[in-house]
This record gives C-alpha cells, structure tokens and sequence, in this order.
C-alpha cells in the first residue's frame, strides 16, 4: 500500500498578538518537515507571523450536537492522575471564512476528556460550535527567530495578488474608447 | 455519527440534519449526517481535487517555455496555487474519512473522475491565457457558490480557494487583453485559444438540469445552492460583452441576445463530445493519467524512505 | 568605478543571474510531477524564488549594461551563458535534483553572506535580502538530505551515487576568473576560491552525518564559465522558443 505519510494540523498566526487559527493539514513524516510544509502551503501569500503544527492525531474535537447528545465520554475522567497542559481551541462562529478553531489558552488535565471538561468551564462562550484540544507536548511551533526567512518572502511576491493585475479599469477604458468610436 | 437509512431513527435525525442546513448551520467533522451526504461530498471534493491536481499539468508543459520573465513567475506561481488547492480540497475530504491513498488510487484506476477540461491540450502560450480566463473564470462562479456549502471543511476550502484564484482569473484576462491588442499573430493566438477552450469551458459546469441526476438532493442538503443551467448563464453573460468588446469572436453562430431576459443565450452543447471526454476518450485523457501515474511511481522510493525515518525518529 | 571594474561586475552578476535561472528551469520541470503534493509545493516555491533572484541579478547587470532582462535571458544564445555545468544537468531523480539544490544552497548562502558586505551598494542589498529566502531553502534541502540519506537503503544508495556524480561538478562553483581578482580589489565580491573552506566544512559534517561518504574526486569538469554540456542548448531551445518565434511581441 501506498504511504502519503501522517497528516499534520497547522495552526497559523497572522500577526503578533493574534490567537493561531486551524487552517487545515499537512501530510509530512515529522514535526519539523509539517512546520515546512505548512509554511510553503500555508503562508504563500503574507500575513503570517507564526505556526504551530500537532499530529491530527493527537487532537480530541468535540462537536455541539456531540456534546449534547451524550456525556459518556466523561465517564472515565481519572483525577487523581498526574495532569500536563493542553491547549484549548474553538470554533466561534458561523460566519463564513477561511479558518476553523482559534486557540484560547491552556488547562491542566490528566487526559483529553479531562481537558474538555476543564475547557468547558474554563472558556465558557454564548456558543461554541467545535472544541478541541491538543496535549502542549505534542505542538511543534516556529520561533521567533523564523519569523523572517520563514514567512518575509511571501510579501515580496506581489505578483500573486489580484490588485496588481487593472483587468477591470483596462476592459472600462476599452469599452469607452469603443463607445466613442461607435 | 454516519446515518444509516436502516436506522430507525434516521428519519427523525435526517429532519434535524435538514433543519439545521435549512438555519444556515455548518456541519462539522463529527456530527451526525447521511452516509448519503457524507458519500457524495467525497465523490465531489475527491473529484474537485483531482482536478486541481491534474490541472497542474496542461499549464505546468508551459513554465519552461513562457515567453517572459514575469510571466514565468506568475505561471509558476500559479500552478504552485492549483497544487495547494488540491491540498486544500484532500483535506476536505479526509475530514469524512476518506484517505489520500484511497483517492489517488481511485484517480490512477480510473474509478474516479476529474474536469474533463484538463483533457483538451494547450498548444499554443496564448492558451494560458485562456484558461486563466475562461477556465478559472467558470471555475470561480462554482467555488464562490460551493464557499456557501453546508459542510465545514468544504466551505473554508472554497474561501480559501477563491480568495487565491482571483489572481489566477485576472493574469489570464490580462493575457488575453493584452493579445488581443498585441501583434497580428497574437491576436490570431488570442483568438484561436479563445475558440478551442469555449465550448469545453460550457461543459465544465456540467449537463443540463434535466440530465444532472444529483442536483435536487445537492440542493436540498445546501452542498449547491445554484444548478449547472444557472452558473453557465451567468459566465456566458459575463463573458460575451467582455470578449465582444475586445474584437474577439466567441465561436457559436446560434449565441444571442435575449432582450427580455438579458440574458446570451448560447447554441447547442455537443453533448456527445462531452460523454465522450468524461467516458475517457477526450485527447489528452490517457495522457494526463500516464503521467500521474508516472509521478506517482517515481515518487514511492521518496515517500518510503521518509516514512521510513520518520517512524525511526519520531 | 572605471569600465574594467564595470565590465566585471556585469560579469560577476551574469554569473549569478545564469547559476539561478538554468537552476530555476531545472527545477521547475518537477512542478506537477513531485513525489508527494506538499512537496511538489515546496520544491516549486524554490524554483520560483531562484527564478526572483535571477531577475534581481539581471536587473542589477540591466543597470550597469543597459541590456533588457528579458533580452538577456530570451536571446542570449547558448554560447553566450555564464551557468556551471553543475544547474544545466537534467534533472535525473528526486535524489539528483534535491542534493544539487542543497549543495548550491550552502554555496550560495556562504557566497551571500560575503556579497552582503560588497562595497557596490546595490549589490550588497540585493544580497542581505535574497540572503533571507536561501536561509530557508537551505533548512528545507537540509532536512531532506538527511532524511533521504538515512531513510531506506534504496534512498541512500540513490543519494551516495549521486553525491559521486554531482560533487565534482559542485567545484566549479569555487573556481576563481579573471573578473574575480578586479572585484577583490575594490572590495565588490570575494573570490569563488575564498568560499571553498567553509562549503567544504558545511557540506562535509552534514551529508556525513546523513551516513553519506565525500567522493575523494575534487576536479570540475571544466574551470571556464563559458563551457557547456550539450544539456544547456536544448534547454535554451525550449525556453526561449516562444519568445524568439515572435520577437517582435510584447508578452
């Protein structure tokens, strides 16, 4: 069979300060060869200051409708074992756009039911669509020091972007010279 | 979580699943739905990725030889962008479960389907142009409907995807623009592409109405919110005006201005030539797949040795 | 700046335009044939940013000669280009095409780090900035030689035997001419020669560290610039066919 390799989810941060957004998957062997090729899928054009990348597989997602149709999946929350950071995402709204969960800051919990249920009440919102959350330990994330070989060339490539092309004021200023013509 | 028509319950889900898209909900990785629905968005999404995929290649034959250095970098940027796209929509589908492996395995057999646009070949630079236009022109009226789709992953997908292909559209309007006003010989270019990617530009948005089995249940479940007939009238009534003023011919004698409606309307689709290309027997079909299936092989020894160290280094 | 200096330099700067752009064509024949889509990706935005640099380089020449870029690239015959023989090699497997990108990658980032400091202004800028995107390519190309020289056998055997082939066609990159020793004295660029050390050292501890054995064959196929394998004509022909079959059209 065939391997296309692990997929990886990225996590993208347009600009200091701003929460890092899902924005979709990468499929790469490790962590370090998932940040690059995030970066070359994710950050073709600018606005990109940073990205973390986890194994898809290490991230628990809990729907809505999920939630509200049963609370087995807290059954076998264990408090007594020892606890690690996980990192808290949400889906916050419906409004159409280009990235799904948003990172919200962190809990300590001993499993990733645990960590839900301490995300629930910890980042309480009006109306959260999806949960996620991901153990700290398993998020890959560029540095600072990557932040200009990593994501400055993009905004030099302005040929990419629809506003240097006047297709729009050529076709009107045809179709003027036309009319007069006629 | 993949609903069953067997299950009892599944009418009483299937009209919450309904209500839901009716309210404008997104559905979600995760949520219950129709193995029907989750079925068809992965023929879809596979299908559009494929697409992207196989698209890389009649303009990827022109990078070596642009005639400039800012048209090679737009090319080459651009069909970088048609490689994410397919990212994009793999992606999609992989959040219904189905895997990459799987898919490229249905593209490399056959079993799975991609635009038959790709199978008609680019013989001249002037074609860029044209399918920056036309072809990613009639793509764009698909995407920005499908961006409003009921599923998720498909509808950021989208918004991603036509929020790059603005870009693509207008370098090939751009080339053709300037073609158009350029020497004798590139207006006779401009025009020739303008006359071979028409027609197969019409079939991409699909059979008519009446023929498009799936089009109701797409509607319904707001996978489409616009049917084949709708999307073609509007790039038909976009583009004539824009090429007519340009001095370009569109190649149908029966296209027509209908003052009633305001809409152009055009003659017939060669609906033969069109089952032809999709059934596999369009002039670049078995080439397009070669060399897929070329790439494909050439690149196990790669995947494997770095699936190999990874496992070793995790 | 007298016009021996000037010839020079616009030499020196077609050295570095023809190195990126045969480099870019080579590597651009991948686009849409990768091993794996993200890498098809990511292998083609290096080709797109050598193909920038390219572009930057001619600009620069542009400025000093008066010689349009796309004049230069588009009908220039073979004869008259600057390239190693190293870029114009087709470009063989995914082993052949990704060590010859790492191997010109160090190269380029040691030879950049120099011109960054080039008393020609222009120049020195261009360079701190392209500086920026080879920082990346060579973190990329690295990561894939070593994962290619310790993946499977098959993988390594492919990488050492095109280490062999490619290593003494690298040489050539470090091979000084008679432009270098007038832009040494004013300070413009430092002779090819200089680099060598380091691009050895870099070279050497990682491909060994990717179980990879440095080929003991250090004599490049040829030390003069204007030297070309049959490779370089056909490539030309098929990159400049559409521009020189309508020269009188603007693209």
């Amino acid at each position: 069979m065939d391997t296309q390799w692990p997929r990886y989810e990225v996590f993208k941060q347009d600009r200091p300060g701003e929460p890092h957004e899902s924005v979709g998957t990468v499929h790469a062997v490790d962590a370090e060869m998932a940040l690059q090729n995030g970066r070359d899928l994710f950050a073709r054009r600018p606005k990109c200051h940073s990205l973390w990348v986890a194994r898809a597989d290490a991230i628990t997602s809990k729907t809505a409708e999920q939630l509200a149709a049963d609370d087995a999946w807290q059954a076998d929350i264990d408090l007594e074992a020892p606890t690690e950071t996980y990192l808290v995402f949400q889906k916050q709204t419906e409004r159409r756009g280009m990235t799904f969960t948003t990172h919200v800051g962190e809990v300590e919990a001993s499993s990733p039911a645990h960590a839900l249920q301490q995300a629930i009440t910890t980042f309480p919102a009006e109306q959260v669509f999806v949960w996620w959350v991901c153990p700290a330990t398993a998020v890959t994330r560029s540095e600072e020091a990557d932040t200009l070989p990593m994501f400055a060339p993009a905004k030099d490539k302005l040929f990419r972007l629809p506003n240097q092309y006047r297709t729009v004021f050529t076709m009107q200023k045809i179709k003027r010279g036309k009319d007069v013509i006629e | 979580m993949y609903g069953q028509e067997t299950d009892p319950d599944y009418p009483t889900k299937l009209a919450e699943f309904e209500a839901r898209i009716a309210r404008g909900e997104k559905i979600e990785p995760g949520d219950w739905m129709p193995e029907r629905y989750r079925k068809q968005l992965i023929r879809m999404i596979s299908q559009h990725a494929h697409s992207e995929v196989v698209g890389m290649l009649p303009e990827g034959a022109w990078i070596t030889r642009a005639p400039n250095l800012r048209r090679k970098q737009v090319l080459l940027a651009k069909v970088q962008d048609e490689g994410g796209h397919g990212q994009y929509l793999y992606h999609a589908a992989e959040t219904l479960g189905a895997t990459r492996e799987e898919m490229l395995q249905a593209l490399l057999t056959g079993q799975a389907k991609y635009s038959s646009i790709f199978n008609y070949p680019t013989v001249t630079w002037s074609d860029m142009g044209a399918i920056g236009w036309l072809v990613d022109g009639a793509a764009i009226m698909n995407q920005t409907m499908l961006a409003q789709c009921s599923y998720g992953p498909y509808s950021r997908a989208m918004v991603r995807i036509c929020a790059e292909e603005g870009f693509h559209k207008k370098q090939g309007q751009e080339m053709i623009i300037q073609y158009a006003q350029g020497t004798p010989e590139q207006k006779a270019m401009a025009q020739d592409s303008i006359n071979r990617f028409w027609w197969p530009t019409l079939m991409m948005f699909g059979p008519h109405d009446s023929a498009s089995a799936n089009s109701d249940e797409l509607i319904r479940w707001g996978i489409k919110t616009k049917t084949n007939d709708q999307l073609r009238q509007e790039f038909v009534n976009e583009l004539v005006p824009l090429l007519h003023a340009l001095g370009l011919q569109v190649p149908d004698p029966d296209l027509h201005y209908d003052e009633e409606t305001g809409n152009w309307i055009s003659g017939e689709i060669n609906w033969d030539e069109f089952w032809q290309v999709v059934k596999g027997n369009g002039p670049m079909n078995a080439a397009r797949l070669q060399a897929r299936q070329e790439a494909h092989d050439n690149g196990r020894w790669v995947r494997e040795a770095l699936a190999a160290y990874g496992e070793r280094h995790p | 700046m007298n016009t021996n200096h000037q010839t020079a330099l616009a030499q020196k700067l077609l050295f570095l335009a023809d190195d990126e752009l045969i480099l870019a064509h080579r590597n651009s024949e991948w686009t849409g044939h990768g091993p794996i889509l993200e890498e098809d990706i990511a292998f083609t935005n290096i080709a797109l940013d050598e193909m920038g640099h390219a572009a930057t380089w001619h600009r620069l020449r542009q400025e000093l000669t008066g010689e349009d870029v796309d004049t230069a690239v588009f009908f220039r015959d073979p004869a008259a280009y600057r390239n190693v023989q190293l870029v114009e090699l087709p470009h063989g497997d995914w082993a052949f095409s990704m060590l010859r990108q790492y191997l010109f990658d160090v190269y380029e980032l040691v030879h950049l780090a120099q011109l960054a400091t080039s008393s020609y202004r222009p120049l020195a800028e261009a360079a701190a900035k392209i500086r920026v995107e080879e920082i990346y390519h060579l973190r990329h190309t690295a990561a894939w030689v070593t994962r290619l020289g310790l993946g499977t056998a098959e993988s390594h055997q492919r990488m050492q035997t095109t280490l062999d082939t490619l290593w003494p066609y690298a040489q050539q990159l470090f091979v000084n001419l008679p432009e270098d020793e007038a832009l040494g004295e004013m300070g413009m660029a430092v002779s090819p020669s200089s680099l060598l050390e380091e691009w050895q050292h870099l070279t050497t501890t990682h491909l060994t560290q990717a179980n990879l054995i440095i080929p003991t064959n250090h004599m490049p196929p040829t030390t003069d610039r204007a030297d070309h394998t049959d490779h370089l004509t056909s490539l030309l022909a098929e990159m400049q066919s559409v521009a020189r079959q309508y020269p009188t059209a603007v693209w």
